[in-house]
């Protein structure tokens, strides 16, 4: 059996289920540009101090989105008993991992669609390539960290607290670097390549990470 | 030639002790009964014995292979209906299943024959969602015949099922070695030579027919 045939249909499934449901995107792309409303409003934003604000708004709101996206990926498959049904079949778990984090992380992009220009509008930041960039590279290892931990956390009932208190701190990397990273990149000191490095080797280290980890996860 | 060899499966969950010491011998295309109140661990010895719960001590033999370490081998040979159906309920009938032939390596061209064995032909493009309860277990019953599996293991898949569950059931049965939990003695007595029963987690002994433990 080929993982990426099955990979693919698992994310092709996740995918399908929420464009035909719509249970998360609207709902979170309206608290993204709430909260990024809210974050405008809070601040006394100039054209001096936006580039150092918006930064710290845009990594707080792509940590919550996130923690969103990510939990409900393992955590339907529990309620609608699913994910046993899944594991039962010869495919490799590895696999089945790969396409949950794969479809979750679309669902985060498209989020990230509608949060990118928002706050450019709101900050009035400038909306660059090298900023989308960091946050693509940031949400390969978030969803790698965040899938790996809502597979953990489905079995339990106080699911929605320990996400958070177990991926909060493996996300911190992230969110330094590519806080670093999307700063330089609204101009201010701080080298962009060096950032973006870093959120390459991170990105490396904990896909493999939890790769490694999926498995046995997954399979007990 | 026997396709389950189970000695001495015992199972906790915690301090709870869910399945003590059940042996179990199943010969291939036999079909075996599994009886028992709420809680007498059917369920618990049914996932055991579909490897999706390894036992806490006990060995398992199907086919040959050692069910804790070659699991994944053994889920080519066994169908499991669980006691939930597990579907995706914003896909369709058809979509679900050709979501298990990818996972299951199994051609597309399965899916169209395996609704007109549950009869579920003509709902094939409704979404699991809208499906009745009935049609739901069926499509689930779909879904562990798949992959064409030499050893069916059904937990209580009479539920809800509507009309006469004996004469799909006994279809899907044929031909292959299967395990049935239900709580119907009547339909235990229909399609399986042989009952298990189980109380409190124990194998009371098993009959070739119910009336001799009752």
């Amino acid at each position: 059996m080929n993982p990426f045939g099955v990979a693919l249909a698992v994310a092709r499934k996740d995918l399908l289920s929420e464009w035909r449901t719509r249970e998360m995107v609207p709902a979170l792309a309206q608290f993204i540009v709430l909260a990024l409303l809210i974050g405008n409003f809070g601040f006394q934003i100039d054209s001096r101090n936006a580039p150092s604000i918006a930064p710290g708004i845009l990594w707080l709101v792509l940590v919550f989105a996130g923690l969103v996206a990510f939990g409900r990926t393992f955590a339907a498959e529990r309620e609608q008993a699913s994910l046993e049904a899944m594991l039962m079949t010869p495919a490799s778990p590895l696999a089945i991992f790969a396409g949950k984090a794969l479809a979750a992380s679309g669902l985060l992009v498209v989020c990230e669609a509608v949060m990118l220009p928002a706050l450019s509008l709101f900050f009035g930041t400038p909306f660059s390539g090298e900023v989308v960039f960091a946050v693509l590279l940031a949400t390969i290892g978030m969803a790698a960290l965040g899938c790996i931990f809502s597979a953990i956390v489905a079995r339990v009932r106080a699911r929605e607290l320990l996400l958070p208190l177990l991926t909060l701190p493996l996300w911190i990397p992230f969110i330094v670097a590519g806080g670093q990273a999307v700063q330089s990149a609204m101009g201010l000191p701080g080298s962009y390549d060096q950032a973006i490095g870093l959120l390459i080797d991170f990105d490396i280290l904990f896909v493999v990470l939890t790769s490694l980890a999926a498995r046995f996860v997954l399979d007990e | 030639m026997s396709i389950i060899v189970a000695d001495g499966l015992t199972h906790r969950f915690g301090r709870e002790l869910a399945l003590e010491g059940v042996d179990l011998v199943l010969d291939t295309a036999e079909h075996m009964a599994v009886l028992g109140d709420n809680g007498a661990g059917k369920t618990t010895l049914l996932r055991i014995l579909a490897t999706a719960l390894r036992p806490t001590t006990g060995t398992l033999q199907i086919a040959g292979l050692n069910a804790s370490r070659e699991k994944r081998r053994l889920r080519h040979y066994i169908g499991y209906v669980a006691h939930a159906p597990g579907l995706y309920p914003a896909l369709s009938a058809a979509e679900n299943l050709r979501f298990f032939c990818n996972l299951q390596g199994v051609p597309q061209a399965r899916v169209d024959e395996v609704l007109d064995i549950v009869g579920l032909r003509h709902v094939a493009d409704r979404r699991a969602s809208e499906l009745s309860r009935g049609m739901q277990q069926r499509l689930a019953l779909g879904r562990a015949i798949l992959h064409d599996p030499k050893l069916l293991i059904l937990d209580e898949p009479d539920a809800s099922l509507g009309g006469d569950p004996a004469e799909l059931l006994g279809g899907l049965m044929r031909g292959r070695s299967a395990i049935l939990a239900t709580h119907d003695q009547a339909l235990a007595n229909r399609l399986c030579p042989r009952t298990l029963v189980l109380r409190h987690g124990r194998s009371v002994g098993t009959a070739t027919h119910l009336r001799v433990v009752q």
